[in-house]
């Protein structure tokens, strides 16, 4: 049996020997979860927004079920959509089960309550003055509403930052619809829940480490900017 | 055009890229097709997506011809032989399979569904079932190998050395050694619990402990516990390095695990890919391939018996 | 060209606001006129903000409808002409989170006025305010004397017919509302309409024109009050 640290050893090793069955499952990982964010990201914004200076009847009653949400266990959502996309589901007839754009969807799912809740939070602290000053100043509403983004952007990038770091984790959705298919819809975490499985420990290390890695750089690039926001301010 | 059937269905593998793109023939027969069950906002919605999942070019709107979707049990992946096995498969036919490696049980409902077009299975009554129930087709025996109980190496139940299985087991119970079911409704859990059947024994009790996950999982929860369990060969000689277990009973001819290959039936499912299947199934029948499965060994030991060549 | 005087840039007509059923207020007819300096007085909570928002096209009103370049604008419609016209500044103008010259750039960038002009004209008004040591500042970390200065030149920058003051002077030192007040007046002799809200009108009665309460939901005209210290300078001064 490997010892942690040889096991580690091992992962480093893999990792920076560029093996290329690792280098391609992150490369699926990433390709997948922006992809995810591309998509999300302006319809949840735009919903913030709305929710947070429409006047949307039952917003509150939407609000609740974002934060709801953001408890839900990605394998439910995996499930969920699995019914959708599976053949006998209402979607069926799209084909879309185990591909990668059924993994895209299942973290759609995942992150826009995250977005939704934290970019909500972020346009209700922002100043009402913001939107009526940008509309005095000859901006239309669309535009007012960038303006009203860029005026709270550091909110909005931690919400982004929160979005993807729960998807590219996720192993629920991703499992369960994508299917974990080699070099397709095989990602970093069901690549981990594979490779534990087999008793491959080094290989679920080493993509541990990118995991690791990517949201420490994340996380620092976050706290730089967000730090220029807190001296000027 | 019928519900659920697509244009550009069995012409055999479309060439060169073989991803879908969108066309407007397409277009206009999903917008008659997709939204018939769906009316109201989710036929808006169901429109976004599909066009976002046609924007990517690199993704298939939908599984095309040249795809082939393969669910199969995890010891047969897992252990090293379909990799071996495919990439040939495709170099020959032109077909991209994807492999699906879920439990037994999870592959029959797959295909029972039509998310697939075949599946390796091992659990002969669920898959007379599936084939009685008009679902699968063109079933065939592809190869066999064995279970076997492995345990640990002081060997609580006094088992070591026996053939008959079911006498095992009875001991295993008598004496209330820990055992590690997979539980998951896969092959194996199939057949062990026939065996406890045969046995005449409900297993229930703290010493029978039901993991619900795969092979390699469960291996490792009863090395880690000192616990008796059934494996099939194939995974563990993938495993046995990695496990303080040692096999204990093994020979019993109760204990012989057939893999087949069944086809999705494309009377249910007009647009699966029945001619992707029924390619593979011709194949990996074949003499060469079956000649490739004799051949496969892990540290020497070959894994699986071919059905249809003597070796 | 006193024709052109007397004829309003904005006439409201029939205003009413009201708050869950209650009356806020009710306005029959108002205008603004080139040149115009109308000091808005009233206690708190009458509804001046409200009504300065309905001028400048921020909120609807319940009821009213607009008149401008001798035509009849009904709401939504006439949201649009109120906002090409008129900018409102609130009480504590907000700074958006960028520089003091990004900041005045912010309309004329909206506008789509090409870049050199934008530079030359950011460049001109921020001299007019005497703004220009603070240009590449963060406007968010101004006092509020150089904050209104700063919302005052981002305003002139876009040529307004009018522009609407919420308390400006409110939180301010007697230095900074002087040097306000010197852009203010001369904004107003530049031919802009100023309206300015204030509970205490006393201060800035000196630069009106024109004298209005709210007052129970009425708009009173006290004007002749002041009659003795009128002057006419600031309509004469109106040219376009």
């Amino acid at each position: 049996m490997n010892t942690l640290a040889q096991t580690t050893e091992n992962a480093l090793i893999l990792l920076f020997t560029g093996d290329p069955e690792l280098w391609n499952i992150i490369a699926i990982s990433f390709s997948v979860s922006l992809r995810a964010m591309l998509f999300a990201t302006p319809v949840a914004l735009v919903l913030a927004f709305l929710l947070a200076y429409g006047r949307i009847p039952g917003r509150r009653i939407v609000i609740s079920i974002m934060h709801t949400l953001l408890a839900i266990p990605p394998v439910v959502v995996g499930l969920t959509v699995y019914l959708f996309l599976s053949r006998n589901g209402p979607l069926g007839d799209l084909r879309l089960l185990f591909t990668q754009t059924a993994m895209i969807i299942g973290q759609m799912v995942l992150c826009i309550p995250i977005l939704l809740a934290m970019g909500h939070a972020a346009f209700q602290g922002a100043d009402r003055r913001a939107w009526e000053t940008a509309l005095t100043l000859g901006a239309a509403p669309w535009r007012a509403m960038f303006t009203v983004m860029h005026e709270v952007r550091f909110g909005l990038l931690a919400a982004i930052v929160a979005a993807f770091g729960r998807i590219i984790t996720e192993v629920g959705s991703s499992m369960m619809v994508g299917g974990n298919i080699l070099h397709y819809t095989r990602n970093i975490p069901t690549a981990i829940a594979l490779e534990t499985s087999k008793g491959e420990f080094a290989q679920g290390i080493a993509l541990g480490i990118v995991l690791l890695l990517l949201a420490m750089i994340l996380n620092f690039a976050l706290t730089v900017v967000q730090g220029k926001g807190v001296i000027t301010a | 055009m019928a519900k659920g059937t697509c244009p550009n269905v069995d012409h055999g593998p479309m060439p060169s890229e073989g991803r879908f793109h969108m066309g407007t023939a397409s277009l206009t027969w999903y917008s008659k097709n997709l939204t018939k069950p769906f009316t109201g906002f989710a036929r808006p919605l169901a429109n976004v997506l599909f066009i976002a999942a046609a924007m990517f070019p690199g993704i298939p709107g939908y599984a095309d011809n040249t795809t082939l979707r393969l669910a199969t049990t995890t010891s047969v992946d897992n252990s090293g032989l379909l990799p071996t096995l495919i990439p040939e498969f495709e170099r020959e036919s032109g077909y991209q399979v994807h492999v699906i490696a879920v439990g037994t049980g999870k592959a029959i409902q797959l295909l029972r569904n039509g998310d697939v077009d075949v599946v390796i299975v091992h659990a002969r009554e669920q898959e007379d079932k599936l084939i009685a129930d008009g679902y699968g087709v063109d079933r065939h025996d592809v190869m066999h190998n064995d279970f076997i109980i492995v345990g640990p190496m002081n060997d609580p139940a006094g088992i070591a050395g026996l053939t008959a299985a079911v006498d095992a087991l009875q001991r295993i119970a008598d004496s209330q050694s820990l055992f590690v079911s997979r539980g998951d409704e896969s092959g194996t859990h199939a057949r062990e619990k026939q065996l406890w059947g045969l046995a005449q024994i409900n297993p229930a009790g703290t010493w029978y402990r039901a993991t619900g996950q795969g092979m390699g999982e469960t291996l490792q929860i009863a090395g880690e516990l000192d616990a008796y369990t059934l494996v099939d060969r194939g995974t563990w000689l993938a495993y046995r390095q990695k496990s303080p277990l040692t096999v204990v009973v093994q020979g019993d001819e109760r204990l012989l695990n057939y893999y087949g290959i069944i086809a999705g039936n494309p009377a249910k499912y007009p647009d699966i890919n029945y001619q992707g299947a029924t390619r593979l199934i011709q194949w990996i029948t074949s003499a060469p391939a079956q000649r490739l499965i004799g051949n496969f060994t892990i540290d020497g030991e070959p894994l699986f018996v071919p059905e249809l060549i003597s070796r | 060209m006193m024709d052109q005087a007397r004829r309003p840039l904005l006439r409201y007509h029939e205003l009413e606001k009201r708050f869950s059923g209650d009356l806020l207020f009710e306005i029959p007819e108002f205008s603004l006129h080139g040149g115009d300096c109308i000091v808005l007085s009233g206690r708190n909570g009458t509804g001046k903000t409200t009504l300065l928002k309905i001028l400048a096209g921020l909120i609807a009103p319940d009821k009213g409808w607009v008149e401008c370049g001798g035509k009849r604008y009904s709401w939504p419609k006439a949201k649009d002409h109120c906002r090409r016209n008129v900018i409102y500044l609130h009480q504590q103008p907000y700074m958006f989170d960028r520089s003091v010259a990004a900041n005045i750039d912010f309309g004329m960038r909206l506008a789509g006025v090409p870049a050199p002009a934008r530079r030359r004209r950011t460049d001109e008004v921020l001299a007019w305010g005497g703004l220009e040591y603070l240009a590449g500042r963060n406007a968010r970390v101004l006092s509020c004397g150089e904050k209104q200065r700063v919302a005052l030149a981002r305003a002139k920058v876009l040529s307004p017919k009018a522009l609407l003051l919420d308390e400006p002077t409110a939180s301010m030192d007697k230095e900074a509302c002087e040097k306000a007040y010197f852009l203010i007046k001369r904004l107003q002799s530049e031919g802009i309409a100023i309206v300015i809200a204030a509970h205490e009108p006393q201060a800035i009665r000196r630069i009106a024109n024109r004298l209005l309460q709210l007052d129970a939901g009425k708009l009173i005209d006290q004007t002749v009050l002041k009659v003795s210290d009128h002057d006419d300078a600031p309509r004469e001064c109106f040219r376009e």
